[in-house]
C-alpha cells in the first residue's frame, strides 16, 4: 500500500513534466482540426467578397444602413419613452442577476468538484470505494475515476448539480420565459425570473470552473490544519478566486441588461425587446436612438461595476507598487467618479471602510429595482402605477405547477422508432411501404466502406430518420460558432491590450521606464479608443450585427459568422482584459526592462491564459446555442428547429432537439473541464 | 477580499427578505384565477404589427370596449412571442386572445372544446398573400408558383418568410408553394430565411438582400409606392381564412355572449370603435365559427412538412 501511494504522488509529477509541452500540440492540432471539419461540414459562400458587383451593391447597402444609424429620431416624445424603457430594463435585469447570484452561489458549490468531492488526490481514497479493484490497476484507473460519477454519493451530487447547470443554461431564456408564463402570467417580472433562470445557469457554470481552477496546493494548507470541505471553501477556494468571480459577475449583469430582449418577450417592455420589435418594423431611426440608450446604459453599468470592484478589490494588491494611482485603476479616460477613492490603509488596525461603500451600493441598486418593479413603474392604465411584483405570489399556488403539465410533452421526445423498424409493428411497416424506413445496408454492405459512394448512401438512408436529422443540424452552428469564437478570441487577445488599464497607465511600474507626457496621452487614447471600440461591440445587439452582415454578405454563414465574432470579440475583450487587470502589478516585474508588448505577450498571457480559456470555451458553448442568428441568416441549424417546434407547440420534436442541446452543452462544458485538468496535470 | 462575500451576501439576504415581502403586501389585490366571472379580464395578441405601441394603443381601445359592455375591467398585455400568447391562453393567464389563423389552431389542438371564438373581422375570411421579387431577378407576374420554382431552380437565390408562426407571413404561401410546385422552399432557393414580420420582408426583398420573399397583402398594400416598385408582387395566392378572436369556453356562456355582443356592435360612433376599427381596417366585426379553422387543425395535425 504504502509503495503504491508513493508511485501514485510521483506519477503525476514525472508525467506532467513529459506531458506539457505536449499538450499545446495537441491543443494546436484538435483547433486545427475543428476548423478544417468546420469548413468542410457548411457551405460557406464568400462570393460577396469576391464578386466585384456583390461587393458595390453591398457597400451600398451598408452605406444606406449606417446613414439611417446616423439620424437617431431624437424627438421628446421618443427619448422619453426609450427612457422608461431603459429604467424598466435596469430594474429587471438588476433584480433577474442577483437572484441568479442568490441560485448560482449553492449551485456551483455542489457542481464544483474541488468544493464537492474535495481532494481526491490522496493515496487510496478511491481504492477506498473499489476494493475488488486489483492494487497494480489502481494507479492506472485512478486518473479515469474521477471521471466517473458512481465513484462516490458525493460525486453523484456533483454530477447531478452540473446537470441542472446545464439544462438551465441550454434552455433558451425565451422559452424560460413561456414555460413561467404558464406559472404566473404576463408581465416584467416574468421576464426577469426567465433571465434569472438562465443566468443561473451561466454564472453556477463559471463560478464552478473558476473554483476548481485554484491549484489545490494554494489551499492545501487549509486542509492539513484540519478544515473540512466547507472550511476549505471558505477560508481557501473562495478567498483565491473571489476576484474573478466578482468580474465575471458583474460582466454578466452587465449582459442581462444589454440582451434583456427576453423581459419584453412576455409582457414586460425593455430596450432589447423594443429594438428587435423596431428592427422588425423597419424603423431605423428610431433603432438607432435605442442603441444609443443601450450603448449608454452599457458604458453606465461598466462604469458602475468598475466602481464597485475597485472597492471590492482591496488594497494589497496596488499599494505596495502604486499607492497614488489606486484611484484610477479602473478607466480614468472614462470619467470614472473619481471623487470616492479607496485610502491606502493608514493604520492596519482599522478596516477598511470600501467594502461598506460598494456594498451599500450594490443594495441601493437592488432596492431601487424592487421599489421600481413594484411601485415605480408607471405602465399602467393612464400611467397609474403597477406593483408587478404580485405575479410572484402564484408560484406559491397550486394551479401554477399544475400548468406545467402543458409542457409534459417536452418529456416524451420524438425518438422516431418507426424509421428504424422498431416499436409499433403497424406503424413500422407503413413507414416502411412508403419507402420511408432506414435500409441502411440496402445498397452497400459493411463491406463497401472504402467506397466514398457508400457512405453517401448511408447517409441518405440515415436521413430518413428524424433523431439523425436532428443529429445533424448541430453541424452548422458547430462550424459557426468554431470560426466565430476562433475570430473573436484572436481579435480579444489583440484588443486587450491597448484595452488594460496595467498596461496603458500604470506600465511604468513594472517595465522601469519613464513614459514622457506624451506618450502617457497616447496610451489613454489608445486605452479610450479600445474600451470604446469594445462597448459598441458588446453593446450593439447580436441581432443587429446579424443584420448588417447581412446586408453586407447576403444571407447565409458567414454573415452568421461574422456577427457571432463581433459580438464575442466585445464580450470577450471585457473579461480578458479584466483578467490581466486583476492581476496584482508586481506579478509583472520579473519582465523588468523588458518593453510593454513583450511583458504582455511573455508574463500577462501566460498567467491569465487559464481564466481566458474558461471565459473562451464558455463562450465558444453559448455561440453554439445562438438560435436569433441562425433563423435570420436562413442557414436553420440546431437552436433555430429547437425554438421553431418549440414555437408550433411540436414539443415532442422539440424535446429531440433540447436533448441535443443539452448533450452539446454537456460535452463543451465537460470537455473544457477535462482539459483544463490535463493542462495542470493534477 | 474576504469582505466582499459578506457584504455581497447582505445584499443579498435583503432582496431575499424583500422579495418574500413584497408579493404578499399586494395580495389582497389579487385574487386567484376563478373558473368563473373573473374580476378582471386580460386580453393578448400575437404580435403580427411592427409597432409595439399602435398596438397598446389600439388595443387598449378594444379592452376598454369590452371592459365597458361586460362591466368588468379589461386589461390588454402585450406580448413579443407568438408562443407565449398562446401559452397564456390554453393555461388560463390570458382569457381572451387575438390570433391568427396558425395560432387558433395551435390552441385549439392544445385546448379543444375549452377554445372559443368571439368573432372576426369582415376581411378575415377573404386573406390573401402576396409573393414578390426583386426587379434584378427579372422575374414577371407568374400564373402559378409551379413556374417561380422552376424559374428559380439553380439560380442561387434566397428566400425569406415573415414570422415562424405567422399564417400569412409563412404558413399559407408555404402551403400553396408546395401544393403548386410539388417542392419545398428549401430545395429550390439557396437559403430561406425568416426575417421576423411582413415590413422587413418588403425592405429585404426591395434592397436584394433577399430576391424573393412571401408577406400579407395589407402590409404591401401600405408600403410607399417606391419601395412597392422596388418589390414587385410576382404572385398573388388565393383567399384563405385568417385571424379570430378567441377566448377561453370557462368564461361561462353568460359573459361569452356579453362578450360576443359587445364586439359585435362596434362600429364608428364611438372613439374606441372608430380607433379599433380603423387599425385592423375592418369594417365591423362579424360572427364566426370554430369549424372554419378547422381546416387549419387537419392541416397541423396531418404533420405537413413546415420547414422545421
Amino acid at each position: 500500500m504504502g509503495a503504491a501511494g508513493m508511485s501514485s504522488v510521483a506519477l503525476p509529477l514525472t508525467a506532467r513534466y513529459e506531458k506539457r509541452p505536449l499538450g499545446h500540440f495537441v491543443a494546436l492540432l484538435a483547433v486545427l482540426l475543428a476548423v478544417l471539419a468546420a469548413f468542410a461540414a457548411a457551405e460557406w459562400d464568400w462570393a460577396a467578397l469576391t464578386d466585384a458587383e456583390r461587393r458595390a451593391q453591398a457597400a451600398a447597402r451598408i452605406g444606406a444602413w449606417l446613414a439611417a444609424f446616423a439620424r437617431p429620431d431624437l424627438s421628446a416624445a421618443f427619448v422619453a419613452h426609450a427612457w422608461e424603457l431603459t429604467l424598466q430594463t435596469l430594474s429587471a435585469a438588476i433584480l433577474g442577476t442577483a437572484l441568479a447570484v442568490l441560485l448560482a452561489w449553492p449551485l456551483a458549490r455542489g457542481a464544483s468538484r474541488a468544493v464537492c468531492v474535495g481532494e481526491e488526490r490522496a493515496a487510496g481514497r478511491s481504492a477506498h470505494w473499489w476494493p475488488w479493484l486489483r492494487p497494480w490497476l489502481r494507479p492506472w484507473l485512478r486518473p479515469w475515476l474521477r471521471h466517473f460519477p458512481l465513484r462516490s454519493p458525493s460525486a453523484l451530487l456533483c454530477a447531478a448539480c452540473r446537470l441542472l447547470q446545464d439544462i438551465l443554461r441550454a434552455v433558451p431564456d425565451f422559452v424560460w420565459a413561456i414555460i413561467l408564463v404558464a406559472m404566473i402570467g404576463l408581465g416584467p417580472l416574468t421576464g426577469a425570473l426567465a433571465l434569472a433562470l438562465n443566468i443561473t445557469g451561466i454564472l453556477a457554470k463559471v463560478y464552478s470552473e473558476l473554483w476548481d481552477g485554484v491549484d489545490e496546493s494554494r489551499y492545501a494548507q487549509v486542509r492539513s490544519l484540519g478544515g473540512g470541505r466547507i472550511a476549505t471553501f471558505l477560508y481557501g477556494i473562495r478567498p483565491l478566486a473571489s476576484r474573478n468571480v466578482l468580474s465575471f459577475t458583474l460582466m454578466r449583469a452587465e449582459c442581462a441588461i444589454r440582451n434583456a430582449a427576453v423581459i419584453g418577450a412576455v409582457g414586460g417592455g425593455g430596450l432589447g425587446a423594443e429594438i428587435w420589435y423596431q428592427v422588425r418594423f423597419g424603423a431605423w431611426d428610431k433603432v438607432g436612438t435605442l442603441i444609443l440608450f443601450t450603448l449608454l446604459l452599457t458604458l453606465a453599468a461598466d462604469l458602475a461595476s468598475n466602481y464597485v470592484r475597485r472597492q471590492l478589490r482591496g488594497d494589497a494588491a496596488r499599494s505596495g507598487a502604486a499607492p497614488a494611482s489606486c484611484g484610477v485603476v479602473g478607466d480614468s479616460t472614462e470619467k470614472a467618479p473619481t471623487s470616492v477613492r479607496p485610502e491606502p490603509p493608514a493604520n492596519a488596525t482599522r478596516p477598511p471602510r470600501s467594502p461598506w461603500l460598494a456594498a451599500g451600493f450594490v443594495a441601493l441598486a437592488l432596492s431601487w429595482s424592487l421599489w421600481f418593479m413594484g411601485w415605480g413603474n408607471q405602465a399602467g392604465e393612464g400611467g397609474a402605477p403597477r406593483n408587478h411584483l404580485v405575479p410572484a405570489a402564484e408560484l406559491f399556488t397550486g394551479q401554477a405547477w399544475e400548468n406545467l403539465r402543458f409542457f409534459e410533452r417536452l418529456l416524451s421526445p420524438e425518438l422516431d422508432l418507426a424509421a428504424l423498424g422498431l416499436g409499433d409493428p403497424e406503424k413500422a411497416a407503413a413507414r416502411a411501404a412508403q419507402g420511408r424506413a432506414v435500409e441502411l445496408f440496402a445498397d452497400y454492405g459493411v463491406a463497401d466502406f472504402w467506397r466514398p459512394a457508400a457512405w453517401a448512401a448511408w447517409q441518405a438512408e440515415l436521413q430518413k430518420w428524424f433523431v439523425w436529422r436532428v443529429v445533424e443540424s448541430a453541424a452548422v452552428p458547430l462550424a459557426l460558432a468554431v470560426i466565430g469564437t476562433l475570430l473573436g478570441v484572436g481579435g480579444a487577445i489583440l484588443l486587450t491590450y491597448p484595452h488594460s488599464a496595467s498596461f496603458q497607465l500604470h506600465a511604468a511600474q513594472f517595465t522601469g521606464e519613464s513614459p514622457a507626457l506624451w506618450q502617457r496621452l497616447l496610451r489613454a487614447m489608445q486605452l479610450a479608443a479600445a474600451r470604446a471600440s469594445a462597448v459598441v461591440a458588446r453593446g450593439v445587439p447580436e441581432v443587429m450585427w446579424a443584420f448588417l452582415a447581412i446586408a453586407f454578405f447576403g444571407p447565409g454563414l458567414v454573415a452568421g459568422t461574422l456577427a457571432i465574432a463581433v459580438h464575442t470579440l466585445g464580450v470577450l475583450t471585457r473579461v480578458f482584459g479584466e483578467a490581466v487587470d486583476n492581476q496584482p502589478l508586481a506579478r509583472f516585474e520579473p519582465a523588468c526592462g523588458a518593453s510593454r508588448a513583450t511583458t504582455y505577450a511573455a508574463v500577462a498571457v501566460p498567467r491569465v491564459w487559464r481564466d481566458w480559456m474558461t471565459y473562451a470555451f464558455f463562450q465558444f458553448e453559448s455561440n453554439v446555442r445562438a438560435a436569433v442568428v441562425l433563423g435570420l441568416i436562413g442557414v436553420g441549424g440546431l437552436g433555430f428547429q429547437f425554438s421553431f417546434n418549440f414555437e408550433w407547440f411540436r414539443f415532442e420534436r422539440a424535446g429531440t432537439y433540447l436533448i441535443m442541446i443539452i448533450l452539446l452543452t454537456v460535452l463543451i462544458d465537460r470537455g473544457a473541464r477535462l482539459l483544463k485538468l490535463s493542462r495542470v496535470g493534477r | 477580499m474576504q469582505h466582499r462575500g459578506t457584504a455581497a451576501r447582505r445584499g443579498f439576504l435583503l432582496s431575499a427578505a424583500a422579495l418574500a415581502v413584497a408579493p404578499t403586501l399586494g395580495l389582497g389585490a389579487n385574487p386567484a384565477l376563478a373558473q368563473q366571472a373573473p374580476a378582471k379580464l386580460i386580453i393578448t395578441a400575437i404580435p403580427d404589427d411592427g409597432d409595439a405601441d399602435r398596438m397598446r394603443e389600439n388595443f387598449g381601445a378594444l379592452a376598454r370596449h369590452l371592459g365597458k359592455a361586460v362591466g368588468i375591467p379589461v386589461e390588454y398585455m402585450h406580448v413579443e412571442n407568438y408562443a407565449a400568447s398562446v401559452t397564456a391562453l390554453a393555461t388560463g393567464r390570458a382569457h381572451i386572445a387575438w390570433l391568427g389563423a396558425v395560432t387558433t389552431a395551435q390552441a385549439r389542438m392544445q385546448m379543444g372544446t375549452r377554445l372559443t371564438l368571439l368573432g372576426c373581422r369582415d376581411i378575415d375570411k377573404g386573406f390573401v398573400s402576396y409573393f414578390i421579387a426583386n426587379p434584378s431577378t427579372g422575374l414577371g407576374p407568374v400564373a402559378n408558383l409551379g413556374e417561380l420554382a422552376k424559374a428559380a431552380q439553380g439560380k442561387g437565390w434566397s428566400f425569406t418568410f415573415g414570422s415562424k408562426s405567422s399564417t400569412s407571413g409563412h404558413m399559407m404561401p408555404r402551403k400553396y408553394f408546395m401544393d403548386q410546385s410539388a417542392t419545398t422552399p428549401e430545395k429550390v432557393f439557396r437559403s430561406v430565411a425568416y426575417s421576423g414580420s411582413h415590413d422587413v420582408v418588403m425592405q429585404m426583398v426591395a434592397d436584394g438582400t433577399h430576391q424573393v420573399g412571401a408577406l400579407n397583402y395589407a402590409s404591401w398594400d401600405k408600403a410607399a409606392d417606391d419601395l412597392k416598385a422596388r418589390a414587385p408582387i410576382v404572385y398573388k395566392t388565393p383567399p384563405y381564412t385568417n385571424y379570430a378572436l378567441t377566448a377561453r369556453a370557462d368564461l361561462g356562456p353568460e359573459l361569452l355572449a356579453k362578450l360576443r355582443a359587445a364586439l359585435l356592435s362596434i362600429d364608428g360612433s364611438t372613439p374606441e370603435g372608430a380607433a379599433v376599427l380603423k387599425y385592423l381596417k375592418a369594417g365591423k366585426f362579424i360572427e364566426a365559427d370554430i369549424a372554419e379553422w378547422q381546416g387549419y387543425v387537419d392541416l397541423l395535425e396531418s404533420g405537413i412538412d413546415i420547414g422545421g
